[in-house]
């Protein structure tokens, strides 16, 4: 748990703070996302908490205990550490890397050896890179190099500084699900930093979301704070695209599939005219009864033949576990313009619209 | 060797050479020995001054100065001002070395250190080194290459510097370029100049050639990056 009690910060060359009188409280197995424009004081909060920079006034707690209280370079060894430039050490291999707390905490070298290995595991670095120094490594690599050496030492809190702004946006989503895996297996306390407000809504337990000078705007979940922004800095800081951005944190879990106009591949004309009529649409759901073969045209369908000649596959195939934004995503891009849910081979239904707004509303 | 001998009896002769040996191994030696204090001393007192230029920022411009008007007296004005007070000895000659070194070692020390990466210093601090250790462990290592860089010219430097000495007594291979000089038309002294000049060049390049080997060896790291 990190508890900041009424904290400011006034740099020495400027008259205006950069933290104004922030109080917040983490809590423990949370991860806290910290959001805002630029110069907003989102890196200065985090720098105080490990002291990198020390608060004009306030007070900062670790598990109830204050961080003033211990000298800061065991305060520092106690707190996992990772900015955006990651900033491993170029004149030491990634083993060194990795065990860099661990050896100021003098542990002795089988148990360092044994840590990295079993870190290196964790984040899913090849342990092949281990003997390399960091100029071997691509972007990817490096960061989770960073995340690693954060770890090594199994601190309770973690801070995290931009901690995937240098890397592909490809990378980054990937390393943003990682990061969320991870933390089911560690619940750690984190607190994050990102000038992203998707990245934001998607990493953050709850966000706290800063105005310039270090004004708390709101500290909520992201639910809540999509649902309810509290001023208009907040509502104009989350974009016009607040109910799109929403339907990112609900799963199609949630929704009644319907399985829709299902038809048997051994279907006639008739029978495809009858069913897509039953549900209003000019299209059908091809079935062989142990895989979705896919979708036909009504039209497409001959005459005198079965469906499953006409019938083409999906161009996007949800799981159980995407978001309604992605259902959202596969509707406007795709024909039919329905999201098809599947579990395997086997389309367990499909998402429209509709539901969509069915969902979001309610 | 008989007939490179007589081709060029006019200029050099191997005959001084074959016979003066030992004095020349003896003066190669001492002129490595007047190198080697005066680098080495002048790497601990540039250390020293670079730290507190360091630590304290301000003291880094009058202490860059003075290291630049030292480097900026003639060296015989040096060394002649110091022999009323430390006589033709060694300390004489090594005050004035020492003080040339400082200029450039001084430079690229503080400039090493503030060649590191702010990130890497960031991460080093966060993760728990004390000040002490992050230098150490961290900042000198990173700063090595531009340190080395230094040490080069100023170890070449100070070689070239060293014969000078030979005016108040001490000199190295400098001893022989000297006393060529004062038997000038005879070939013993052209000998003489030739030996002194010849090896202490081969002196400066072979150290040269070392302190690059030895950073590589020092440095695996950076050797990996600069071949990638």
């Amino acid at each position: 748990m990190i508890e900041l009690d009424h904290l400011t910060k006034v740099f020495a060359e400027s008259s205006a703070p950069a933290v104004s009188d922030l109080t917040l409280t983490i809590a423990r197995g949370e991860i806290c996302v910290f959001v805002g424009p630029s110069g907003c004081g989102k890196t200065t909060t985090l720098k105080m908490i490990n002291r990198l920079i020390e608060p004009t006034a306030g007070t900062i707690r670790i598990d109830g205990r204050a961080a003033d209280a211990v000298p800061v370079h065991e305060l520092r060894r106690s707190i996992g550490y990772v900015i955006q430039q990651i900033g491993l050490f170029p004149h030491r291999t990634v083993r060194q890397n990795i065990g860099t707390v661990p050896s100021l905490l003098d542990w002795d070298r089988t148990r360092i050896d044994q840590r990295v290995e079993e870190l290196a595991a964790l984040v899913a670095l090849d342990p092949a890179v281990l003997d390399r120094y960091p100029a071997a490594l691509s972007g990817g690599q490096r960061q989770r190099v960073g995340v690693a050496r954060a770890l090594a030492a199994d601190p309770p809190v973690l801070l995290m500084d931009e901690p995937f702004g240098a890397v592909d946006p490809i990378v980054r989503a990937r390393l943003q699900d990682e990061l969320l895996t991870l933390q089911q297996r560690l619940h750690k306390t984190i607190a994050l930093v990102t000038h992203d407000i998707d990245e934001a809504i998607k990493l953050g337990d709850r966000v706290a979301i800063l105005s310039d000078g270090g004004i708390l705007e709101q500290y909520d979940t992201p639910m809540r704070i999509l649902q309810h922004p509290a001023n208009a800095f907040v509502a104009g800081f989350l974009g016009t695209d607040r109910g799109i951005k929403r339907l990112s944190l609900i799963p199609v879990s949630t929704i009644d599939l319907a399985p829709g106009p299902v038809v048997p591949r051994s279907a006639s004309h008739a029978e495809v005219v009858a069913v897509a009529l039953e549900y209003g649409t000019d299209w059908v759901v091809v079935d062989d009864g142990a895989a979705t073969e896919g979708w036909a045209q009504v039209g497409a369908v001959p005459p005198e033949g079965a469906v499953g000649a006409a019938a083409i596959p999906f161009a996007t195939r949800l799981t159980t576990d995407a978001t309604l934004k992605e259902a959202l995503d596969a509707i406007v891009s795709s024909h039919p313009p329905v999201a098809p849910v599947f579990d395997g081979q086997r389309l367990i239904g499909v998402v429209t619209a509709e539901a969509i707004g069915r969902a979001a509303r309610s | 060797m008989t007939h490179l001998a007589q081709a060029s009896s006019g200029f050099f002769s191997w005959e001084w050479v074959a016979s003066n040996l030992d004095d020349i191994w003896d003066r190669t030696l001492e002129h490595l020995v007047l190198t080697a204090i005066a680098v080495c001393v002048g790497m601990v007192v540039s250390l020293l001054l670079s730290l507190v230029a360091l630590r304290y920022r301000r003291t880094y411009a009058p202490i860059s100065w003075i290291a630049g008007v030292l480097y900026t007296i003639p060296s015989l004005a040096l060394f002649a001002f110091f022999v009323p007070i430390t006589g033709l000895s060694i300390l004489t000659a090594e005050i004035g070395l020492v003080s040339y070194t400082l200029l450039i070692l001084v430079r690229n020390i503080v400039a090493g250190i503030d060649g590191v990466p702010p990130a890497t210093v960031e991460s080093a601090l966060g993760m728990g080194y004390t000040r002490r250790g992050l230098f150490f462990a961290v900042e000198l290592p990173l700063a090595l290459p531009v340190i080395v860089a230094g040490l080069r010219i100023a170890a070449v430097t100070t070689i070239g510097l060293v014969t000078v000495t030979a005016l108040i007594g001490q000199g190295g291979l400098g001893f022989f370029i000297l006393r060529g000089l004062n038997l000038f038309y005879s070939p013993i002294g052209t000998t003489q100049i030739v030996v002194g000049t010849v090896l202490s060049i081969a002196i400066a390049i072979a150290v040269d050639v070392s302190l690059v080997g030895l950073e590589r060896l020092a440095m695996p790291w950076a050797r990996r990056r600069a071949a990638a």
